[in-house]
Parts: structure tokens; sequence; C-alpha cells
């Protein structure tokens, strides 16, 4: 379970986020919503504790995460599994090398377990064939789908994905949202989404945080969004994607 | 008439307005300009402060990571190649340049005074002590510390970075200490090999330029050479390598802003090194030779 509690932090002068508190239970899928440049994928770098709040916690799985030095978090990283954004692939390395890399770093496994592991992620993610292509011989949707596998590949108990369809085409944004649910009903993962788009929200989220101005202004179920009265949301709704 | 009479007011009331924002200016302008200029001031030297703090945090990791080098040891070959072996062009054509033309141009004074043969001690001395480290540590600066600003930036808006922070691995000793390991390796050969063509060179020109016999030059060269001037030289090369390394790859690690900011702290990168190349020059060679 990953929690916030009370959570501020500032860039500069500029508040980013304003005592947010929100929960992801374990095995459930949260969508944190909100226009570009809002605090997002910021969010996420305080659950892995890549950044440290101005004040607050950041709780994982009972463990306060927020003081912690950088080289006893490596421990509780490798429990939750980060897609980034912009894939965030390793662009000398080969597919293969890529979803295997992070095995051969941090995990004593023999090279045939690593190897069955690179393999089922191939077969998960559909790129029989690419295994020995660079990441930039890839389309979009190909890339991303190599970076779940990356975070997959070390069986983590949660996912965090950072805009995992912006960019892509309707084609391959529908793979990507199929791919996540498909994860908590094949391999009981929770995760963590960061989208501005409203469908991916319906689409794959149990539960769904709106945040707006640095402030969580919803957190509900994703069905009750609907009867959410701020303006903000009734205006995102009816625009579905928000400013990018 | 009408029209002539407006005139002298209109003009007078835009002298009076004129005077009056004069006089405003003149109590206004420069208290707060000394204001706005203290608060930049006071803001930029905090910034300074904090990044040496950053610089000086990040430095101490590198080294922290040093236990770590056989964990990574294929890292640190594959520096070690991109560092010495595929450096060695660049070192030997500067080396064999300024040994030639040093050869010449000391060669001409030494010929004023009827000692050209002192060529070889002159020459040797520089070299050994001087142009050879410095002109190598500028070479790398540029050569192997772009290659870290620009590869490390890359890696750092791509957010492969972070990625390898966010998968349990520690960027700092699986990117910084193997180049930093590499360099202080290598850089001693490579100090070693620009003294060497240096010399070559200038003995080459003593002999074909100046006419000198190379038994002269070089009898000029070894005897007099002592070990003091051998500790200033090799002394530089570990200085160079930290010098060189680790504000480069911290100039890759703050890289912001795209593609544009890559280039800004590659080049900044490059500028730093180069200059603290040159002041380390400078207080290496004073320390060592007032003490030795």
């Amino acid at each position: 379970m990953i929690e916030l509690r009370n959570v501020s932090l500032k860039y500069g002068e500029k508040e980013i986020l304003k005592k947010v508190s929100l929960t992801v239970q374990d095995n459930t899928i949260k969508a944190i919503l909100g226009p570009s440049g809002v605090g997002k994928s910021t969010i996420l770098k305080l659950m892995l504790g890549l950044i440290k709040p101005n004040s607050g916690q950041v709780i994982i799985d009972g463990t306060d995460i927020t003081g912690m030095k950088e080289s006893a978090l490596y421990g509780i990283r490798r429990k939750m599994g980060m897609v980034f954004q912009g894939n965030a692939l390793f662009d000398s390395l080969t597919i293969s090398q890529n979803l295997g890399f992070f095995l051969r770093e941090n995990m004593k496994l023999p090279q045939e377990e690593i190897s069955r592991r690179v393999t089922e992620q191939i077969q998960f993610a559909g790129l029989e064939g690419y295994e020995d292509q660079l990441p930039e011989s890839l389309s979009g949707g190909m890339r991303r789908r190599v970076a779940i596998g990356r975070a997959l590949i070390f069986k983590p108990h949660m996912i965090l994905f950072d805009e995992p369809t912006a960019g892509l085409d309707p084609v391959s944004s529908k793979k990507i949202l199929s791919l996540i649910s498909s994860l908590r009903h094949h391999n009981n993962l929770g995760a963590v989404i960061v989208t501005h788009i409203i469908d991916d929200v319906f689409n794959v989220a149990d539960s769904v945080a709106v945040l707006y101005q640095g402030e969580i202004i919803f957190d509900d179920v994703t069905e009750k969004l609907h009867d959410a009265n701020h303006q903000f949301i009734q205006s995102i709704l009816s625009d579905k994607i928000l400013e990018l | 008439m009408g029209s002539e009479n407006e005139k002298p007011t209109f003009t007078r009331m835009k002298t009076e307005e004129s005077t009056v924002i004069a006089s405003h200016r003149s109590q206004f302008m420069p208290s707060a300009f000394i204001r706005i200029l203290g608060r930049k001031l006071v803001q930029q030297l905090k910034d300074f402060f904090l990044t040496m703090q950053e610089f000086f945090l990040f430095s101490v990791r590198a080294f922290m990571a040093f236990p770590k080098m056989i964990r990574y040891w294929r890292d640190v070959l594959d520096q070690a190649t991109i560092c010495g072996t595929d450096s060695i062009p660049i070192v030997l054509v500067s080396a064999i340049s300024i040994g030639a033309l040093l050869a010449i141009e000391v060669g001409n004074l030494l010929e004023d005074f009827g000692a050209k043969t002192m060529l070889g001690r002159s020459t040797a001395l520089s070299v050994i002590r001087e142009l050879g480290p410095l002109l190598m540590g500028l070479m790398l600066s540029a050569r192997f510390g772009s290659r870290n600003g620009a590869e490390l930036g890359a890696m750092q808006i791509s957010e492969q970075i972070d990625a390898l922070r966010a998968f349990g691995t520690d960027p700092i000793a699986k990117l910084v200490m193997p180049r930093l390991v590499a360099a202080l390796i290598m850089f001693l050969p490579l100090t070693a090999l620009s003294d060497f063509a240096g010399l070559q060179s200038a003995a080459y020109m003593a002999e074909h330029y100046h006419r000198i016999d190379p038994g002269i030059f070089w009898n000029a060269v070894y005897p007099r050479l002592v070990a003091k001037d051998f500790v200033v030289g090799f002394l530089k090369a570990p200085v160079f390598a930290i010098i060189i390394t680790l504000v480069s790859c911290f100039n890759g690690f703050s890289a912001r802003g795209g593609t544009a900011g890559v280039g800004r702290s590659t080049i900044k990168g490059i500028v730093v090194s180069s200059g603290l190349v040159l002041i380390a020059n400078f207080y290496v060679s004073k320390i060592v030779l007032e003490n030795m």
C-alpha cells in the first residue's frame, strides 16, 4: 500500500503540491488526473523517493520513506515498477538487454532465470522477433510495451505509469490500456496511473484522485467522478482531454 | 491664435511632467537599483554555494563508490578504452606539434645567446613539467569531458538516470565511478606518452631545423632531469583526471531543459574543467617546486 500524508512540495518559490494526501491500496488501479504541469509526475517520483517532500510523509507498505537515505531506498523501490513518460529505455542496449538490465544489476539470479524472464516479458509484450533491435527502431507503442515489460520483470507489487498513453495512436493506446487491465487480473498487481486523458481513467481505474492547483479536489471511486460538483471536474468531463 | 496659445501650455506641461519624473527618478532609481542588484547578487551567491555543496556531495559519493569497482569492472574497462586508447591520437597530435614548435622557438632564442646546446634541457623541462601534462589535460577536457557531459546530460533529460534510481541502481556508482577510476588509471600513461611524443618531435626539429646533433640534444635531457621534474608532471595526471571527470559528470547530471540544456551543460563542463585544469597546473607546479 502507498500512502501520502499531507505532502507539500515547493520548487523555489512555486508551490507544486499543497498538503496532498492519498492512498493506493494493493491490487487496485488508482488514477491521478490533472492538467499538464500540475505535479502529477512529481507524485510518482515522491512515491519512489526520487524526490523528497518539504513536509508530510510518504509511506510504502507501512514504512515511512521520507527521511530515508538513498542507499536504504533501493530495496523499497524494487517493490515498485515505474514506466516513465518517455519510457527511459537505455538507447545503447537492445530490447533483451533493456529488459534484463536490472535483473543482472540488482538481483543475483542465474543466467537461465534471467533469460527465462526476459523471454516471458517479450512474449507478454508481443515483441517476438524484436529482441536484438535497439529501442530507436521500434514504434512508440512498442517502446512503451518494452518499458512496461522492464517494470514487470522484477515482479513488483505495484506499478507506476506516467502518462501511459500520451503520444500514442488510438490503436497503440488501446493495446497499452488492455495490457494495464490485464496486469491486475493475471499478475495481481496494483497500479498508479498519472494521466490527463479522462477516457483512460474510465477504462482502467478503480479510483481516481483529481489534482488541481496543487491540491486533491476529488478522491473516490471512478464512478463517482460524474457526481462531483467541482467546476474544474465538470469542465474536464465535458472536454474529455485536459489542456496539454 | 488659439493654437499659438496652446503650444506654450502644452510645452510647459510636458516640461513640468519631465521635471517631476526626473526628480522622482533621481530619488527612486539609485536605491531601487541597488536593492535589485543586491537581491540578485545574494541569490547568485546562494545558488553558487548550493551548487558547490551539491558538487562536494556528488564528489564524495563518487569516491565512496570505489569499493563497487569490482562489480562494475566492465564499465571501468569500457571507460578506460574511451578516455585512454581512443584519446591517443589527439594527445599525440597536440604533443608532437607543441614539442616541434617549442624546439624551433626556443632554439632560435638560445641561438642569440650561443646556447643552442641547451635546447634539450629547456625543452625537456617545459614538456615534462608543464606542457605535456597541461596539453593532455586540455585535450582530454575537450574530448573525454564533453563526451561525459553530453552522454550523461542526454541520459538525464530522457529520465534514464531516474530510471536507474527507480529500479534500485546507484547512478553514481554505475556511471560516474567507472569514469573516475578509468581516468585515474589512464591519465598517467597518457601523460608519459604526451611527454615522450613531445620530446621526440623536439629532438627531430633540433636535428633537422637547428642542426643539433641528437647526442648533444639527448645528453642535455636525461642526465639533468631530476625526480622533482617527474613528480611535478606526473602528479598533475590524477589531479586533472579528478577535475575533468567530476566536473563534466556533475554538469551532465545537472542538465535541464531538453537538448538545449544538454548543450549548455556540456559547454559549462568543458569551460569549467579547462579553467580548473589551468589553475591546478599552476598550483601543482608551485607547491611541488617550492617543497621538493
